[in-house]
């Protein structure tokens, strides 16, 4: 026999689980305790032996991913407040931003071609460098899994924060702003939290930038159509 | 009483945002934009700043509770995992090697362009340094 669960029970699950795993994190600071990690896997853990589908999960939670919508309104607050920022250093962010998304869209197309992987796939993966609310409607008009991408973008945060942190020890890098783009463009949202440990500047020109890079991005979506 | 009306303030900048949010989507369906609602949300916010309309720091709360508590709404579609099973097995390792590559890639290519353009700017007499 199935266990049929309430229709509330995955939000439910889902609701405690981050709020439980945002408390032990900030607790204990400890990297694999941070919502993004441990709260799909606890999900995944619940969810696989009772061979749940995922259409199943999203029935009564597809409206969490609505709320996306209005974040990617409220971006426009920290967006004002960095407008000195902006002002002042737009050149340079701009042509940074050009430039490591140029990288990251080749690098992952080109990647994945040589490895062989579905055509799916590869426009999943294509844009997994920008945060989650301009990504997914992105895949969405590549023509990839808006949901793949989700959990590509989390990979790359999760491994680009950690990169981001040792290749800071090796690259000769003296201004702020290169630190904090690095973290913008590569990492996104995960990226941004480790900026903010290295320094307050590199905090908000990573967050600035990971706004700025989907943007662009998105802007970019009918080239990248008619590119790829 | 003061807990009630603070709650009651921040409601009221969620429903700001949402509201603008679905004017954002409104415009996007009416012009025939291939822009997410969302986006058109947040330039029609950015305008409201602009004019003085609205400052920000009356969004503020409701603004930093979504971008604080952003990862919420990024867990439900990770879980789509659960139908793509097979493909992980199958492809995993690989895509794991491009996410790898591609984002190191991502990282030299962007800190080295913004750390060379300012040094440009840096040396160049126009700004004095």
């Amino acid at each position: 026999m199935k266990f049929e669960p309430m229709p509330i029970f995955w939000l439910l699950v889902t609701v405690v689980a981050y709020i439980s795993s945002r408390w032990l994190y900030r607790r204990t600071g400890r990297y694999l305790l941070s919502p993004l990690i441990l709260v799909p896997t606890v999900l995944l853990a619940i969810a696989a032996p009772m061979h749940t589908a995922y259409a199943e999960y999203s029935a009564n939670t597809h409206w969490l991913m609505l709320v996306l919508g209005p974040v990617t309104v409220a971006f426009a607050v920290p967006i004002w407040q960095q407008r000195a920022l902006l002002a002042r250093h737009w050149p340079a962010l701009l042509i940074g931003i050009l430039a490591g998304s140029a990288a990251s869209i080749a690098s992952s197309f080109g990647l994945s071609k040589v490895l062989a992987l579905d055509t799916s796939v590869v426009m999943s993966l294509v844009p997994r460098s920008i945060t989650t609310p301009f990504a997914m409607p992105l895949a969405h008009d590549l023509g990839g899994v808006p949901e793949l991408t989700a959990v590509f973008v989390m990979c790359t945060g999760v491994f680009g924060a950690a990169l981001g942190g040792v290749l800071l020890k090796w690259l000769p890098l003296r201004t702020a702003l290169a630190r904090g783009a690095l973290f913008g463009v590569g990492a996104h949202g995960a990226g941004v939290s480790r900026a903010r440990e290295v320094g307050g500047e590199e905090g908000s020109v990573a967050g600035l930038v990971m706004v700025l890079t989907g943007l662009l991005n998105l802007f970019a979506a009918p080239l990248l159509v008619w590119l790829l | 009483m003061k807990r009630l009306s603070r709650l009651a303030r921040l409601v009221g900048e969620l429903v700001a945002l949402i509201a603008i949010y679905q004017v954002g989507c409104e415009i996007a369906l009416w012009l025939n934009l291939p822009i997410p609602g969302g986006v058109i949300g947040l330039a029609l916010l950015l305008l409201i700043f602009a004019c003085g309309i609205i400052k920000p720091t009356t969004l503020q709360t409701g603004a930093g509770l979504l971008l604080a508590e952003m990862l919420l709404f990024f867990i439900p579609p990770l879980m789509s995992l659960l139908d793509y099973g097979t493909l992980m097995r199958n492809e995993g390792w690989r895509i794991m090697l491009v996410i790898g590559c591609s984002t190191l890639m991502v990282m030299l290519v962007t800190a080295f362009t913004v750390e060379l353009v300012c040094r440009m700017r840096d040396r160049s007499p126009v700004d004095g340094a």
